[in-house]
């Protein structure tokens, strides 16, 4: 069932087996996967169906630096489906390494495994449209389409690959099974603006819930979910600091910190030798017509050896911003920044351009009218008017020339953080400042993964990778973090000391208060982060269900 | 015993007929006779025609209803049927009614579940056939209603071959939310199983018995979709949004349906003619609703067939009748 928080009379306590609070990609995943148990389950969602400036602003906080993050207002929605209503679809599992504790990255090692997620990958997978849980592109394409003919490696992949979602918005893809789960009540219009402990400080009692019309009810239940982003996880620990003055989970002063983004940009020089067909750049597409890329990655055993982060590197083209690569839909792009949303437009936007730039931009237009007309026809098919979105710009390859796009792991740093500030939202409700911060040590292991690179390629004859190390950093920072991934703000781990959920997504010495969020990742690994944060969410959900004595589902209700 | 089937040419009464007469029962299999069949010791019956129903009804223990066709032959078919049936001595009567009756209700649909005869003329057809089943158990009949989901296996034009051919020209494929429904497939021979089982069920007279069948593992239609398109290599498969499904049911559809009825009434070909998407096809996929067969299966041990090897025989008989 489905309902406005308007529909419910005022100072109303509702009473349910499971509260969830938000209903974007984790939220929904428990809740679908909670469905058919016997369970009566109550989801809070703060926006309604349709996107609300006053809503979203609920979001708006300070930046330490403009540069490196953006506000956290953006990369989210906050409405019926949360960010999925907005993201760009790329799904990849967390790697097996990502759980483990490596030596040289301070704080690594989650306390399960990729075994642990490994039955909720595939559930995860379907929920969000990525079709099967398949990775490894030589099996579901063939090892007839390698990346690059003849390359050969034992330390640097072709073979790991994204899928991606249509983007789905789960909200509106499972309104209907929501609608007529006759056990979940989703409160559209609803905030929690405080978690209320007992006095002893080890049990949720209630969540103080308001509506933006300044309506307040309270939920009482058996077992709390906060399945918000990681921003907002860390803002309401903090923010109930009735009972303990710190905010709940917050006894190590760790809610907030080690705040992991990716570390990304856009850089080096791949020249492949021979003709343009032996590289495939671009998209293939599976059997369920889910678009699918492979990527450039280290082998496990290589990234422990050089001491590196895991990283992944994609074929891109070179940058935009300079007109002397004479495309013209790398052109056309530049000229349409401003009117792609701030979240995909950020980085075509790289400092002042001059008149000069812009008028030599428009005649590379006009100089390569066939492939423009031709992108453009692709575009307006395959995208605009799609509901399986091509994922993004792929032009054709002329040169055998390539940028990488580099998607890093950030070390994880204690003073890279989310505080709250005095000024307060229209509910009351302290703001944040987002302070994100990147180390040396950032930088220096993707150095690392791209000497490998460079002798990698050297080796395998097809071709020549260089890059310009004294720009390494500029070259990562340039537009501040990857934005949207916002991880690490509540992490997992097995000791109190230096965690704030237990592997169960539990908050240390509070029975009855979970967290499905990528604000419990303890490291961020190389993989954007939504299909992990919804197979985390699945497995949280079969643990509520086995603590409450709830049974299996008599039908299969996810996928 | 002997057993009268009408309808004894379609999809289920022939398959029907196969299974009844290698159990060793002895059948009457009867039809209009529009259908050229190969179905030995056929008869031509119109069950619409009371005498001739009455002459044939004498003879037997049970018959089963599989007539198919328009809301007269259903309605009114049904409406003949009792009558002549009690006219006959009771026989018992095993009628082959459809989810349909349940109309646009979803979720968790069990047989106490109210009936909906708004929905589209079939489903009007449908429910009044059966509200004269149970005039006929309340006149001391006996009477067994199933009321299957969407009967697939080999033969099955409607849920495997006109789905195929739709998905060969991508005109269904990955349906998004508008694919969501539960497809509450079940297998030919289950329905046959499970009618089989049905006259061995001795009950005393006068009362009615209503069972849904469908397979309890049966997926919601996109599964089914891809699953079937994989099977007949029509992958990759495209995501179709809902407007395309709305232009192709609303317009291209009907012009089809529209040319085929000028073709037949022309005498000629209309195979050529690509297949039409009803609307009621697409509200289907989008229904959740979730046919709930527990009753039958609890009450008499039945076991139904896997998915996994359902769709495999629709698929290899697909393949077959294509190549």
């Amino acid at each position: 069932m489905i309902k406005n928080i308007s529909e419910i009379p005022s100072d109303t306590q509702l009473e349910a087996d499971v509260c969830i609070i938000g209903s974007g990609a984790a939220g929904l995943a428990v809740a679908l996967s909670l469905a058919g148990r016997g369970l009566k389950i109550i989801l809070l969602e703060s926006g309604t169906e349709v996107f609300s400036k006053k809503t979203q602003k609920l979001y708006a906080g300070e930046l330490a630096d403009e540069k490196l993050h953006s506000p956290p207002d953006k990369y989210r929605h906050r409405r019926f489906g949360g960010s999925t209503a907005i993201w760009g679809g790329r799904c990849m599992p967390f790697d097996p390494i990502d759980f483990k504790q490596r030596d040289y990255i301070p704080q690594s090692g989650w306390p399960i495994t990729h075994a642990d997620l490994a039955p909720y990958f595939p559930v995860a997978n379907r929920l969000l449209e990525a079709g099967e849980y398949a990775y490894d592109a030589d099996t579901v394409f063939g090892i007839n389409k390698p990346m690059f003919q003849g390359f050969a490696s034992d330390i640097l992949m072709t073979n790991n690959m994204e899928r991606f979602s249509c983007p789905t918005n789960v909200g509106s893809r499972y309104r209907q099974r929501l609608s007529l789960a006759d056990d979940i009540q989703v409160i559209l219009g609803a905030n929690c603006t405080g978690i209320r402990l007992n006095t002893t400080a080890d049990h949720v009692d209630h969540l103080d819930v308001a509506s933006l019309d300044g309506k307040k009810m309270a939920v009482k239940a058996k077992q709390i979910v906060v399945a918000t982003g990681g921003i907002e996880v860390a803002r309401l620990l903090l923010a109930s600091n009735d009972i303990c003055k710190t905010g709940i989970g917050n006894q190590q002063d760790l809610v907030g910190r080690y705040y992991q983004c990716h570390i990304a940009g856009n850089l080096g020089k791949l020249t492949i030798l021979g003709p343009t067909s032996n590289v495939r750049h671009g998209y293939e597409v599976s059997a369920e017509g889910i678009y699918c890329r492979r990527r450039l990655s280290l082998t496990e055993e290589t990234q422990q050896k050089i001491k590196a982060g895991n990283m992944v590197a994609r074929l891109h083209f070179p940058k935009i911003v300079d007109p002397s690569h004479k495309v013209g839909v790398l052109s056309g792009l530049f000229l349409a920044k401003n009117f792609i949303s701030y979240e995909y437009g950020k980085r075509l936007k790289d400092g002042q351009a001059s008149l000069s730039t812009y008028l030599k931009h428009f005649s590379n237009i006009i100089l390569d009218p066939i492939d423009t007309f031709r992108f453009l026809y692709h575009w307006l098919t395959k995208r605009t008017l799609a509901k399986r979105k091509f994922p993004s710009v792929i032009l054709s390859n002329k040169s055998n020339q390539f940028t990488l796009e580099i998607h890093s792991e950030q070390y994880p740093n204690p003073d890279s953080r989310i505080t709250l500030i005095d000024e307060c939202d229209a509910l009351g409700m302290p703001r944040v400042k987002v302070d994100w911060r990147y180390l040396p040590a950032d930088i220096e292991s993707v150095r690392r993964s791209l000497d490998v690179f460079v002798e990698e390629f050297r080796k395998s004859g097809v071709g020549n990778f260089e890059f310009d190390a004294s720009k390494l950093e500029e070259d990562l920072t340039r537009f501040g973090a990857y934005g949207g991934h916002h991880i690490g703000t509540a992490r997992m781990g097995k000791d109190p000391e230096t965690s704030v959920v237990d592997a169960n997504c539990k908050v240390h010495h509070v029975d009855n208060l979970y967290i499905a969020s990528s604000a419990v990742f303890p490291t961020s690994g190389q993989a954007n982060p939504t299909l992990t944060i919804a197979a985390l969410s699945l497995r949280l959900a079969d643990h509520l269900a086995q603590k409450m004595q709830a049974p299996c589902q008599s039908k299969h209700v996810v996928i | 015993m002997k057993v009268l089937i009408l309808g004894a040419t379609g999809h289920v009464g022939s398959r029907l007929v196969t299974h009844l007469n290698r159990q060793g029962y002895e059948t009457i299999a009867a039809s209009r006779g529009r259908l050229n069949t190969n179905i030995p010791g056929r008869i031509t019956l119109d069950s619409l025609n009371l005498e001739a129903l009455t002459h044939y009804l004498k003879g037997v223990d049970a018959v089963v209803n599989c007539v198919a066709g328009d809301k007269h032959s259903i309605g009114k078919g049904a409406d003949i049927l009792v009558q002549a049936a009690i006219v006959a001595g009771k026989p018992k009567i095993i009628h082959l009614s459809t989810m349909s009756v349940y109309g646009g209700h979803e979720g968790n649909i069990t047989e106490s579940h109210a009936f909906d005869p708004t929905y589209g003329w079939y489903a009007a057809a449908k429910c009044e056939a059966e509200t004269y089943m149970q005039k006929y158990a309340a006149a001391g009949g006996q009477v067994i209603s199933f009321r299957p989901g969407c009967v697939h296996g080999p033969g099955s034009h409607l849920w495997v071959s006109r789905p195929a051919n739709l998905l060969r020209t991508y005109r269904l494929g990955d349906l998004g939310d508008a694919g969501d429904g539960w497809s509450n497939l079940v297998h030919v021979d289950d329905v046959v199983r499970a009618i089989h089982v049905g006259l061995k069920i001795s009950k005393k007279a006068g009362e009615a018995l209503f069972y849904n069948l469908a397979a309890p593992d049966s997926p919601r239609w996109n599964q089914y979709l891809f699953d079937l398109a994989n099977g007949i290599d029509a992958t990759p498969i495209k995501r179709i949004s809902r407007l395309q499904l709305k232009l192709d049911s609303k317009i291209l559809s009907p012009a089809i349906k529209i040319a085929q009825i000028l073709c037949r009434k022309a005498r000629r070909d209309a195979s050529w003619l690509p297949e039409p998407l009803p609307p009621s096809l697409s509200r289907l996929f989008e229904q959740h609703i979730f046919l709930n067969a527990e009753k039958f299966s609890n009450e008499y041990d039945f076991t139904y067939m896997s998915y996994a090897q359902s769709l495999q025989e629709s698929i290899s008989w697909y393949n077959d009748i294509k190549y």
